[in-house]
Parts: structure tokens; sequence; C-alpha cells
């Protein structure tokens, strides 16, 4: 089924249900019956986007989105292509599935994930896979991948999952991590991995560590090349070097538990 | 106790007056006013700034009470044409309110739940960062009166009370003797963090000076050594303080009786902002294993500490508030009023008592260009200049009643030097949420 913008909204559009999962069964009038919060207004869908094809597991949205919010919150399964910019919540708390992204996010992508993968070709905001503000724990599963840049607070308390940042990420990159894993494969903002229990944050450039991590030893982690290798796979630019590599490793937060790692692509 | 003595014909003084130009919200004051002039021609126990504040008060009785794009209008007129801006706007933003009083803000919070709107106060870009610091971490805090009578540590961080909350050291926290504090002064360390030398910095007994964007560095190595850790030499060269003075600071800290840590916009507004807030209260959770300790945040505009208690208590949330789906949901960054603004994304702008045109960022102000916007203040700013419905209000704690928040959460009465011709914002916002109503039982 595709869905294309033939008004865009003038105020935030909160559209949760523009998912593979929600509008699974339904008829394009159905779809365009659907009920989303414009303002705080309810209007139907069909005031904003025009609905073609059956619902089969894929779902495409094109067109002006940078004031639609929560698309593909809570998606379990299926397909979403998205063409174009979109607001903030991108994929929040989706269990499953997969989202392509053409264009950039804002704020708060895949918050809260458990599972499922989400993939932006383009720059995303603060947040990305973090947990909501207060939470012990953030993502607890699944796949993100930004192509471009990212703002702060990338990772924010991840328990599990896998975010990968093709460009750079912003301060407090893997702030108040459990576990898990951030890649930024350009360069990171300061005070990565603050107050981090356990999980890994890898660099392929040099950063400022707050002094409150503890430089290990420089080694060549086997593990990275799985990892590496699978960024390559699914299209992220990739050098030889850093496959064979030395890293410097850097343990912390010695507030926290001091159990976790940051990993700088050193030679 | 009597407020209004009449001293000699049209001179009038009112004792225990409060003033609320800053977050100290003293209420101490003794006011001279000349009734005819209406002015206030003295403000006894006042700091320079509190005397400046009461003594630039005057009425400019030739401004219209309400102005429709920059023409003088009735007042009913206005508050029509405001309602009826706000009833159709899809995506209304409230603003302000940190120069109201908590009954004005009361109303406008519910203004903001009948129009499902989002509400939002000049804490955003403050002490917001503050709120969410401590949402994460817990706030260990306490009273003034509490600091007066027992604190023997005060801690100045990235704030400089003297010169912009005179009276905090004077009348609260460092001068005065209190009931375990027998000798006042004497008694008392005061401790001064910050990264350049302030007048606060001439009261201080230690000053430690810390390069511009590592309070967090800092405050990190201080937890270490509150918990028994060791710190590297990383921790000099981030921060620029030596690893002797860190470890001193940490044990001044750790061997007092009370402590208190005030800190103001150098924590909140420079990088890392809430999460430099987290580190200082998490600091001070810490620093509760070996004494008492308590972290304050010197706020500083007169009722902005009384916008977040009001919104708080009414929706659970201090800032950033949105109605739009008619129950409450905050989320700084996505709900405060200047990122709002600067994605385009409100239709119509209600601003109280502040000026946010006069400085928000650029694009935000650009598009606030764009809506029509309602404003409410006392004198002529570029907020009400650009505003399609503008009232003029009388001010607070000089001319109207009500209740303010002290920076410790404790509310304390006004008491009003003079008549105002200007009716009070919350005389503005009675009627205007009226017509609301009225507007929105007609929509359905
Ligand atoms: S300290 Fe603040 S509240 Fe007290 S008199 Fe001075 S300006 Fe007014």
């Amino acid at each position: 089924m595709k869905l294309t913008v033939h008004t865009p909204p003038e105020v935030p559009l909160e559209a949760e249900i523009l998912s593979p999962t929600s509008l699974a069964g339904l008829s394009e009038a159905e779809v365009s019956a659907l009920i989303v919060h414009h303002g705080n207004r309810k209007e139907a869908l069909g005031e904003f986007f025009s609905v073609n094809g059956k619902m089969n597991g894929r779902l495409e949205l094109e067109g002006d989105l940078s004031f639609v919010k929560l698309i593909g919150q809570g998606m379990a399964d299926g397909e979403m292509f998205i063409e174009g910019n979109v607001s903030g919540h991108l994929g929040c708390g989706m269990s499953g599935g997969r989202i392509v992204l053409n264009g950039d996010a804002q704020d708060w992508v895949g918050e809260d994930m458990t599972g499922g993968s989400i993939t932006i070709n383009g720059n995303a905001g603060h947040m990305v896979g973090s947990g909501v503000r207060g939470a012990e724990q953030g993502m607890l599963g699944g796949e993100i991948f930004v192509r471009g840049n990212c703002k702060n607070e990338a990772g924010g308390a991840m328990r599990r999952g896998l975010v990968a940042i093709g460009g750079n990420s912003g301060d407090f990159t893997g702030l108040n991590m459990v576990a898990g894993t951030v890649i930024v494969l350009g360069e990171m903002g300061i005070r990565t991995g603050s107050n981090m229990k356990r999980g890994s944050v890898i660099s392929m450039n040099p950063a400022r560590m707050i002094p409150s991590f503890s430089y290990s030893c420089t080694y060549q982690p086997i593990f990275l090349r799985f990892y590496l290798n699978y960024l390559r796979d699914v299209g992220f630019e990739i050098d030889d070097a850093w496959l064979n590599g030395s890293y410097q490793r850097w343990c912390g937060d010695a507030i926290s538990l001091n159990k976790g790692e940051v990993l700088l692509y050193q030679s | 106790m009597d407020s209004s003595v009449a001293a000699e014909p049209n001179i009038r003084v009112v004792k225990n007056a409060t003033c609320t130009f800053c977050g100290c919200v003293c209420d101490d004051m003794e006011l001279t006013v000349d009734l005819d002039q209406k002015r206030i021609t003295k403000a006894k126990n006042a700091c320079v700034l509190g005397k400046a504040w009461f003594a630039e008060h005057s009425v400019d009785e030739s401004r219209p009470v309400a102005m429709i794009e920059g023409k003088e209008v009735s007042l009913d007129e206005a508050i029509d044409e405001a309602a009826k801006i706000l009833v159709n706007a899809r995506f209304p933003v409230i603003y302000g309110m940190s120069n109201s009083t908590s009954e004005a803000q009361r109303e406008t919070v519910k203004m903001a739940d009948l129009l499902s709107a989002n509400v939002d106060s000049t804490s955003s870009v403050c002490h917001g960062p503050t709120g969410m610091g401590l949402q994460g971490v817990g706030e260990p805090t306490t009273t003034l009166g509490e600091v007066k009578n027992r604190a023997d540590m005060i801690v100045y961080w990235g704030c400089n009370p003297s010169d912009c909350h005179p009276r905090l050291s004077t009348h609260y926290a460092v001068n005065p003797k209190g009931m375990y504090i027998p000798n006042g002064r004497k008694d008392r360390t005061v401790i001064n963090v910050d990264v350049r030398s302030t007048t606060t910095t001439n009261i201080a007994d230690v000053f430690v000076q810390v390069k511009p964007g590592s309070d967090f560095e800092l405050l990190w190595g201080l937890r270490i050594l509150v918990r028994g850790g060791k710190l590297n030499p990383a921790f000099e060269e981030q921060t620029g303080v030596p690893i002797d003075v860190i470890e001193n600071l940490a044990s001044r800290l750790m061997s007092c009786n009370y402590g208190i840590l005030f800190f103001g916009m150098g924590l909140t507004m420079t990088r890392g902002r809430h999460y430099n807030a987290s580190a200082l209260h998490m600091l001070a959770t810490d620093l509760n294993e070996h004494t008492h300790f308590v972290v304050k945040p010197a706020r500083g505009h007169g009722n902005v500490t009384g916008a977040d208690t009001v919104m708080s208590w009414q929706t659970g949330y201090p800032f950033g508030i949105n109605f739009n789906r008619g129950y409450p949901r905050h989320e700084p960054g996505e709900f405060t009023t200047t990122d709002i603004m600067c994605r385009g994304e409100a239709d119509a702008a209600c601003i109280i008592a502040s000026d946010p045109m006069a400085n928000f960022a650029k694009p935000a102000i650009d598009h606030m260009k764009k809506i029509p916007m309602i404003s409410f203040d006392p004198k002529p700013t570029p907020t009400s200049q650009a505003a399609r419905v503008a009232f003029t209000t009388a001010c607070y704690g000089i001319n109207t009643p009500g209740t303010v928040y002290r920076m410790d959460d404790i509310p304390i009465p006004l008491r009003p030097a003079f008549e105002s011709p200007f009716p009070s914002d919350l005389d503005i916002l009675k009627p205007l949420v009226k017509r609301i109503r009225e507007l929105k039982r007609a929509q359905y």
C-alpha cells in the first residue's frame, strides 16, 4: 500500500497508526478514514494522504512528512519505506519489522524499541535509540542504522541491540548505557559513555574521554570484524584497515559499574 | 500585622511588602508610596536591584488597556479577539508566566487544558534542564529558612548571587545568625566554583576556577572522591583544577555538618545542560553518605518557581507540556516553546508576562512574526509590539495581590503598594477563559 501526502499538515500530525502492523487487513477506504491528531483536532488520514493499493505487509509513505510524528510506533512486523523527512519518534517502541527512511528524522528515533530494524539514509536528531527520560533502561533490542550524523545521547540507557552511525554523533554517546553496542564511524562529541554500566561504544576516530574512564590496552578485537562486516553488508562504507586494525580500549565509567568499554580505532 | 499605615496625606507606608524582582522574593520590604504620583519613593530593606525595581515602576496611564493590530480597543473586544485566535488555532502555544502570580498561572494552565494547547514557562530557557536533571536522579531539597539556621557550608556553583540575587547571601544563606549557626558568617564556609571570578568570589573563602565547559568533569571527579576513589591526572588536564585542590574541596564538602549547593545557569545553559544539573544532584546524593547535603537552583525571575510548581501540581510536569490529545504530556525539546517555534510548528501564541521576541533564537522569532500572537505585559516590549492582541496589565506585586513562590518553593503573599488603572493578568485571564469556553461550546 502506498500513502502519498496531498495536503501537508500545517501543525504537527501525530500519526502512530502509520505502520504495516496497524494497517494490516484494511482497505483503502478504511485507511483513509482512520483518525490522526492534527494539533488538537482529530482528523481523517485521508485529509492529508491519498491511499493506493492493497496492504500486503509493505507500506510506502511519500511526500512532505516533516510535521508527521510517531510513524511506525509499536510496529511489530512488515516493511515500511519512507521518502522524505519525518518528525520525531520514528519507530518508537517498535518490536519487529523494518523501516527504511530516505530522508532525515528528528529526535527520538527508535525510543524504547525492543526489536526490528530502522535504517535512516540521512541524519537523525537527539536521543537515537534512547529510553524515555528518567527510565533506567532504553532500547531493549533491534537495530538502528543512521547513514548520516546524529545529535546527543545516542543509545542512552540502552540495554541490548545495535546502534550504528555512519557520520558523527553528538555529546553523551552511550550515556547511562546498561549493555548493547553503539558504533560511530565518524567522530563522537564529548563525554562518551558517561555513567555507563556495561556495553560497548566503538568509534573509528579519536575521542576525548571523560577522566573517569581508564585506558586499559590496545588490541585487535576479533568480535569487531563480525560487526564491521555486517555493517558493510547492510551498506555502510567500511575501510579495510578497520577490520584488522588496533583499537584502544578504555573502561568505565568508574563512577558506575566500570564494566563498560569504549574502543577507539588507533591504526 | 498592620500592612498599611497612613503616615501623611497621600503618602502610604506598606510594611512587609514583597519584592518580586528575583527568586529570593524578599518579604520584608518597607515601601513608602506617593499616592498622588503613583510612585514608590523609598524601599527600605531592598537591595540595589530591588530598589531599582520599585523606583522605576511608574504607571503610564496614557497607554491603552488593550490593542488589536496596534489600534486601541475596549478590553471586551480584545478578549473576544484573543479567544477567537486561540480557539481557531490547531497548535496554540501558551508561554511565559514567570512574572505573574500563581493565581494567574493556575488560570493559564486551565486555559491550556481547555484549548488542548501547549503550555510552557520561561523555565525552558533557564532552569528547565534542572527539572530534567532531577527527574532522572531525584532532588535532595530544602528551604532557605533551614539554610539560614543550619548550613555551615555554602557552595555557589556557576552562579553569581552577589549580582543577581543580592540578598541570598546577606538575608538567607551566608551572613545571618541561625539556630545552629550562632556566629553567622564566622560559622560558615563559602565556596565559589566558576569559570571566572565574579563579585561572589569576593565573599567566598575558597574560589575554584574551572575551565569553561568542564564543570561536568569536575563534578564527576568530586563524585569519585566522595565515593572513596582516586583521581587520575586527566582530571587536572581537563578541568584546569589541580588534583590537590579537588581533593581538598571534596574533603571540605564531606566534613561539614550541613551543606548546600546553589547553582545557576553556568551549569544549566552550558554544554551538557541537564546532565550537568544531574551530575550536581548526584554529587549531593553521594555526599549524603557522609553528611547532610542539599541542592537549590538559584532561580532568576520572580515567580518562575511558581510556574513550575503550579504546572507540576496541575499536570504532573514542570514545563514543556502539551495538551493536544486532551491529557498532559511532557517532553523537553519537543514541547518547549523555543523548539516548537524554531521548527515552525505553532499556529498561534499567547505570551504572558514575558518577552520571547527579545531573547529567542532568530528562527523562532521569524516564525513568531508569522503567527497571530496575544501578549500580556505591563510595558511595551518587542513581543507586545509584534502581537496582534496586546493587553496592558498591572504589575504583580506592586499593583496586584496574589501569591509568589520563592526559589525554595515556599509560597509568599504579595502586598501591593498602590492601585493601577490596568487589570491584572488574572483579571483578563478569567473572562478570557470564560469566552473560550463559550466559543468551544458553540463549536460542538
Ligand atoms: S534580593 Fe531579590 S527579591 Fe530581595 S530585594 Fe533584592 S531583588 Fe528583591
